[in-house]
């Protein structure tokens, strides 16, 4: 049985005193103007946080618009659009309580209008009717309904208490004079490629061509943002995006490819920076199948592979190998497991220790059964680096006598296959996370079933419990012992083979200062940012 | 004069519309099978697969308007169509005829530039090889069109502006952009077009077969006998041996200056139809997919119409014969 969630009343004292200052100049020094124009990976589809499900429209609405809470440089969750928040006892019921200070972006010719209660319930409405186009309605499903209190409090009460709900409610709110459907959101709506929001940017043109050119918002309520007006660019090719970086056509490169990182390391007019990747990949074990439900069989897996070689050849030794299910930017990620070496003797040798012989065509065998797997990969629009990854794969289980059959799926068929059939062996994949230390949907044991992210079917009461224990103790250096447990536990189970996080590059130019970055939002903390006069 | 050839042109014209139009059809049939029996869907991409069960997928399809069953989906396509209404992207929501009127310009800027480019290169090595022969002028000239044919154009394309950035300087990508290019408008405009005109493959087969023609109809007893008179060859030689070859050859090669030109587009950044195609075929993007390749279809049965078309115009009688086409 589930414990009743001993959470309750948190009051930040901290958001309080930011809510009393006045929306307008900032008092930090920093000088305002400038611009900034960044390459974009192509033009994106819709710039709305509701129906947009790429990288590219998640970087721009991240500068128009704002969640009910935020998540700082520390990952920890932070006051936004609502100043602060009740958790029933039983954790079915959030209150939010909004800030009052906070308006819309006018549209031309329009005053601008108030943020009220009002918005935050259009917002959960439209995203979950059944003919809106987006994304999101399958993380939101844990929600029962959203009321509006008085115009500034909202209460949403939950099916059922989940752990770490209150990041979820990161949703981005887009106003109820939005959208010219008010039922529901499709592409066709005018308001997905005109958006208004609450952000420290507006959208103030977009081309034809994909041209977005966003300005400062004088009326955030956080303070206006330095930097006057924010360009992205649409480029079709990585080197061509670069090329414009050294000749000043743009300023900016959200994401560098490893391939040009040592011409931009070059030229003193940049600065490159490093940024944590949520994220991590990962070859995946299916525990429904009997070969592989014996932990020393998956262990062998780890030990045959070399992948310091592997990261170093298909990705330029960018990233670091993990040793547990934790994106290693994370503070729940435990240092003191070290990766298990590449060692193949002794992937024999445990093989061995599992009942596995050599058989006469080389594979191991046991009880008359060869060690043969299939290893399903979804195909990728970047898919060449994949490609090497998984054939080293098999090439690496070759020389300890496994035989891998491997299999490029379509995307569409191969979630089909993994997450509802359960049918593969092995999987190749990668983990993007929103909540660096929350794992508990990929490992606990009641996350497994049709279209839930245990899909390996991993069991392991020791497990349960320590994400369990994890979730509901709200003493932060008692959540982490417990997660470096749990790190430790899953790196010695090898439920996956964790392989590595690849370590993320913006490059801009020096002029842009204080530049921080969100893992994958990019432009989180872009507010903050100046450009140097 | 005028009045012999407007008949038999008329004629051909007619017949080709009919043509044109079954053909139409039928690659909007052939496209639309391909996508429907290629693997994925649009509406999971447009999802990424976060809608779990097929009750997701009904919705979306519900407030699309897409019908489930293909061949209701085809036919509400093909009925929009004829009513000029091409349907709106699945990925970006906006109405496809726009889309492909928007990018078609670029394309077409690029490739008619580009076609331009090729004869201004092709057209007087190939008269000066025929009239002079062989000689020590037109053999490199002729080989170096053969040559620069070979080379793919994305690799000529990024020869090209490794040269413009690293030896004069210039970022020479301004297409679709407000500001930031540092070069000159021309530079941007006419890089692209000369390296699709001179890359696309079209330029060493238009200087040989403008080249043999122009030998065959110069040697033809009728220029012969016009030399004779006094008369100036070219007046006599200029249909047959230069008019018909070279549309010939330009209507046909027509659909691979446009695969030449998604290449370019990528290279340069030039916002044109083939880029759209091809991020439409990632997005299994079925309206837009159909559009481009109906005004694909289009464009391609335009240039062999106005092929057509010169050749009536030139001979009459050829209204009346099947489509004489000689092997290129």
């Amino acid at each position: 049985m589930k414990r009743a969630a001993a959470v309750c009343l948190i009051v930040f004292g901290l958001a309080v005193v930011a809510s009393a200052a006045e929306a307008g100049r900032r008092t930090d020094g920093r000088p305002d103007g400038g611009s900034v124009a960044y390459g974009e990976y192509g033009r994106p589809a819709t710039l709305d946080p509701v129906t947009s499900n790429e990288m590219v429209s998640l970087r721009i609405t991240e500068l128009v618009f704002n969640g009910l809470v935020g998540i700082d440089e520390k990952q920890e969750i932070v006051p936004e659009l609502a100043e602060r928040w009740e958790i029933s006892k039983d954790g079915l019921t959030y209150v939010f309580v909004l800030r009052k200070d906070v308006t819309w972006h006018p549209r031309p010719n329009e005053a601008a209008k108030a943020f009220t209660a009002d918005d935050v319930v259009f917002t959960y409405d439209i995203m979950m009717n059944p003919k809106t186009i987006t994304p999101l309605k399958v993380r939101y499903e844990f929600i029962a309904k959203a009321e509006k209190v008085d115009d500034y409090t909202v209460r949403f009460t939950l099916k059922r208490p989940i752990l770490n709900a209150l990041a979820k409610f990161t949703f981005k709110v887009i106003p109820k004079h939005g959208p010219a459907n008010p039922a529901y959101l499709t592409r066709e709506d005018p308001f997905v490629h005109r958006p208004i929001g609450t952000g420290p940017y507006r959208l103030k043109s977009v081309t034809g061509d994909g041209e977005i050119t966003l300005e400062a918002n004088d009326a955030y309520f956080k303070g206006r943002p330095h930097i006057d007006t924010i360009v992205a660019k649409p480029f079709a090719d990585q080197n061509i995006m670069t090329q414009a970086l050294m000749f000043n056509a743009i300023d900016m490169i959200v994401l560098v490819n490893p391939r040009y990182l040592p011409e931009i390391q070059g030229d003193k007019r940049f600065v490159l920076q490093p940024y944590n990747a949520l994220s991590y990949s990962f070859f995946g074990y299916n525990m429904r199948n009997a070969l592989l439900a014996d932990k020393r069989v998956r262990q062998a897996f780890t030990y045959a592979l070399n992948r310091q070689e592997m990261l170093d050849s298909f990705f330029g030794g960018q990233g670091t190998i993990i040793s547990g299910p934790f994106a290693p930017g994370s503070w729940a990620y435990n240092l003191d497991v070290a990766p298990l070496p590449f060692d193949p003797r002794k992937a024999i040798d445990l093989l061995k220790e599992a009942g596995f012989s050599q058989g006469p065509d080389g594979i191991m065998q046991k009880g008359g059964k060869k060690l043969s797997l299939s290893l399903k990969v979804p195909i990728e629009k970047e898919s060449e680096a994949v490609k090497r990854v998984v054939l080293a794969f098999k090439n690496y289980l070759k020389n300890v006598g496994v035989d891998i059959d491997v299999q490029f799926k379509e995307w569409q068929a191969w979630k089909e296959d993994v997450f509802l059939e359960n049918d593969f062996d092995v999987i190749f994949a990668t983990w993007v996370f929103d909540d660096s230390a929350d794992i508990s949907s990929l490992f606990h044991s009641a996350e497994i079933g049709p279209w839930r992210n245990n899909f390996a079917g991993y069991r392991n009461p020791d497990v349960d419990s320590l994400i369990n224990e994890s979730k509901l103790t709200l003493d932060f250096e008692k959540r982490r012992t417990l997660n470096r447990k749990l790190h430790a536990v899953l790196a010695e189970e090898n439920p996956y083979t964790f392989l590595w996080t690849l370590t993320n590059y913006a490059a801009y130019h020096k002029k842009v200062r204080r530049v921080a970055i969100h893992p994958y939002k990019f432009f989180s903390y872009a507010d903050e940012w100046f450009v140097e006069r | 004069m005028t009045a012999r050839w407007i008949r038999p042109v008329a004629r051909v014209l007619l017949r080709e519309v009919a043509v044109t139009a079954l053909l139409l059809l039928g690659v909007s049939v052939v496209v639309f099978a391909i996508l429907g029996l290629a693997p994925g869907d649009p509406f999971g991409v447009l999802l990424e697969g976060q809608a779990s069960a097929d009750a997701g997928a009904a919705g979306v399809r519900e407030s699309l308007g897409v019908p489930t069953a293909w061949h209701a989906q085809y036919l509400a396509w093909l009925g929009g169509m004829l009513k000029g209404n091409f349907g709106a992207s699945i990925r970006t929501g906006l109405p496809v005829l726009g889309e492909i009127v928007r990018t078609g310009k670029n394309t077409l800027v690029l490739t008619l530039g580009s076609l331009l480019v090729t004869l201004l290169v092709a057209v007087p090595i190939a008269l000066y090889a025929a009239i002079r022969g062989t000689n020590r002028i037109s053999v490199p000239l002729t080989m170096a069109a053969y040559v620069v044919s070979a080379l793919p154009v994305f690799w000529l394309g990024y020869l090209v502006l490794y040269v413009v950035m690293h030896a004069f300087g210039i970022f020479p990508l301004g297409a679709g952009f407000s500001g930031g290019s540092s070069g000159p408008a021309a530079v941007y405009v006419l890089l692209p077009v000369v390296v699709l005109g001179v890359g696309n493959g079209t330029l060493s087969e238009v200087v040989r077969h403008l080249r043999e023609e122009m030998e065959r109809v110069l040697a033809e007893d009728y220029v012969r006998t016009a030399r004779a008179k006094g008369a100036p060859a070219w007046r006599h030689a200029f249909k047959e041996g230069f008019l018909l070859p070279v549309t010939e050859i330009v209507a046909s090669k027509i659909p691979f200056i446009l695969g030449g030109a998604v290449i370019v587009e990528q290279v340069f950044n030039w916002p044109g139809m083939g880029r759209m195609a091809w991020q439409a075929a990632q997005d299994r993007d079925f309206p837009v997919i159909m559009g481009i390749a109906v005004a694909a279809a289009v464009f391609v049965r335009t240039g062999s119409l106005i092929q057509r078309f010169v050749y009536v115009a030139v001979n009459p009688g050829a209204s009346r014969e099947g489509p004489a086409r000689r092997a290129a």
